[in-house]
């Protein structure tokens, strides 16, 4: 089943479909902005206790760690040719992947 | 002594591979340049998430946490600087990716095509975000 082709052709496909989720969350917001201008507090925090747009914001999040991970992890070979210094990059982009997805759970449903 | 078979042939150009002295000479056309800003804007925004982060959750704790984003961020010019500038990394990616997804349907592949739909993807991009920038106060 996970043949290294059906690998790639997977992340393929996957890279498109998290970066159509968050295009769609970008274009949510910046139309928000554009209709009703910058918010003030009480408007911003209105917003994000919403639990619709809560929903849509945590997946959005989940679709643009991952769309960085495999982004990053395909970007960094193509610059950095010691092995060292690549394997710290790699591991800083993991850590930094999954600690975004734990800390925006936290902040959306966990704060207060 | 200039007139030797060696000085000769030392004068004429040598081909090595590219170092960084060299890149001066060589123009990137538009279509690499705007492959290369997708990866940067990309990259730069992927390094800026945890920051970004760290000011969503001052701006969602309290009304004070709010003001405070407001006096001590965005009103400072350098961060504000910076987020106008991630912003147009956000926008540029958007639309580049917009662009790259239209040419994965096997569209715009053609020379020409991909030549002006570079620079269109810059025109937009700059031109979205100076609207947003514009609404944002």
């Amino acid at each position: 089943m996970a043949s290294p082709s059906s690998k790639f052709v997977s992340e393929w496909w996957l890279q498109r479909i998290s970066a159509v989720i968050v295009a769609a969350y970008v274009f949510l917001v910046l139309a928000l902005l554009m209709i009703y201008g910058t918010p003030n507090a009480l408007q911003w925090q209105g917003l994000f206790a919403n639990v619709g747009f809560k929903l849509a914001t945590i997946l959005t999040i989940i679709a643009t760690a991952y769309h960085g991970l495999v982004g990053a992890l395909h970007v960094w070979p193509d610059y950095v040719k010691n092995r060292a210094v690549l394997s710290v990059l790699n591991a800083y982009t993991w850590v930094a992947a999954v600690a975004v997805v734990l800390w925006a759970v936290y902040i959306l449903f966990g704060l207060k | 002594m200039s007139d030797t078979p060696l000085a000769k042939a030392r004068a004429r150009p040598v081909y090595r591979n590219i170092g960084f002295g060299d890149l001066a000479h060589y123009r990137l056309p538009i279509p690499g340049i705007a492959s290369i800003v997708h990866r940067v804007t990309g990259l730069a925004m992927f390094v800026c998430l945890l920051f970004l982060l760290a000011m969503l959750q001052m701006s969602l704790k309290s009304e004070a946490g709010f003001e405070a984003f407001r006096s001590v961020v965005w009103g400072n010019p350098i961060a504000k600087l910076v987020l106008i500038g991630l912003l147009f990394a956000l926008i540029y990616h958007l639309v580049a990716g917009i662009r790259h997804m239209i040419q994965d349907a096997n569209i715009w592949l053609d020379l020409a095509s991909a030549r002006s739909s570079a620079f269109a993807v810059f025109g937009i991009s700059f031109a979205l975000t100076a609207l947003v920038a514009w609404r944002l106060v």
